[in-house]
């Protein structure tokens, strides 16, 4: 099924638009994934740190969860619209790679991750410290393991 | 013994061969070469935006560059241990793209930027209060930062690129 949803995907009119397209649209969706991914992945590191007890301490957790949300937004806006433009015309390659698909199923956990615990333990007013450095070593952990993951799918 | 010489020296090492070579070891530098950009260029990216005044204004900037720093300085030694493994497994195709020592230059900028930023204003910043607002070249030095090591960042994500095409 998912063959054939990925043939689609490059054969559509986007795909193949995409696919006549200069290497050099490749190369600034290359760049757009990765100022998107450090964005991420720092905004959360800041996050994360203040859960375990460590960096920006002189904050509450909320507070500086409330700064750093809208440089999460920017970068998975960055990495999904660059993303995309990588994936659209290449899908067929991306189909039988497994570590591909590996990076999609961690980047579902984090997600789900994030829409749970780290909403939980960056609102709720008490958070036990032990709970919120378990909470961010697991939200850490997914995303770190998607950014490493999509790292090694070029590789295989 | 020349540049040339020494960078086939490094290239055709034991170390070197065997990153080459191996099917995991040399991704896996590369994934933890990445993931160190995480915590070396964005943790001082958000140093910056706190210098140009864009993240956190409510805090001193003493408080957000002190705690922050055994962090990213820790992420620079990775990121950069692991870069020099990349090195050294790709020392001869590496040194024949042209960006290679345009990002080796532009580290050594930022690196100048960061080291005089620290001499002229790392005392100074210490009893800087919140609300007053950061002098003009405290927040060039930030964007300064902040557009050297996105650069850095780009050159690095396009040598590959200009290596395999």
């Amino acid at each position: 099924m998912f063959e054939h949803i990925f043939n689609n995907i490059q054969n559509s009119g986007i795909g193949s638009f995409l696919g006549k397209q200069n290497h050099l649209l490749g190369a600034i969706a290359e760049l757009l994934h990765i100022a998107g991914l450090i964005l991420l992945l720092a905004s959360l590191l800041v996050t994360g740190l203040r859960l375990m007890g460590w960096g920006l301490v002189s904050l509450s957790v909320a507070d500086l969860a409330k700064s750093t949300s809208r440089f999460i937004w920017l970068g998975l806006a960055l990495l999904v619209i660059s993303g995309l433009i990588l994936f659209v015309p290449a899908a067929n390659i991306y189909y039988p790679n497994k570590i591909f698909w590996f990076k999609f199923q961690v980047l579902l956990l984090a997600l789900v991750a994030h829409f749970t615990l780290y909403q939980y333990v960056t609102r709720s007013k008490q958070v036990h410290l032990w709970v919120a450095r378990i909470a961010a070593l697991i939200i850490l952990g997914l995303w770190f393991s998607v950014a490493f993951a999509g790292r090694f799918v070029g590789f295989f | 013994m020349s540049l040339a010489e020494v960078i086939t020296l490094i290239n055709d090492s034991k170390l070197g061969t065997a990153l080459r070579e191996s099917i995991y070891m040399y991704p896996i530098v590369e994934g933890i070469h990445l993931v160190g950009l995480a915590f070396s260029v964005g943790l001082i990216l958000f140093v910056d935006l706190r210098l140009i005044g864009i993240f956190l204004r409510q805090l001193p900037v003493n408080q957000v560059l002190k705690p922050l720093r055994p962090w990213l300085l820790a992420g620079f030694t990775v990121t950069f241990l692991s870069g020099l493994l990349l090195f050294i497994a790709d020392a001869e195709k590496v040194t024949k793209i042209w960006l290679f020592p345009v990002k080796l230059a532009l580290i050594v900028l930022a690196g100048l930027n960061a080291a005089w930023f620290e001499y002229r204003w790392g005392k100074r910043l210490q009893t800087e209060v919140a609300s007053a607002a950061l002098p003009a070249a405290v927040r060039l030095a930030g964007l300064a930062s902040l557009l050297l090591w996105s650069t850095v960042v780009a050159a690095g994500r396009m040598i590959p690129y200009l290596a395999y095409k």
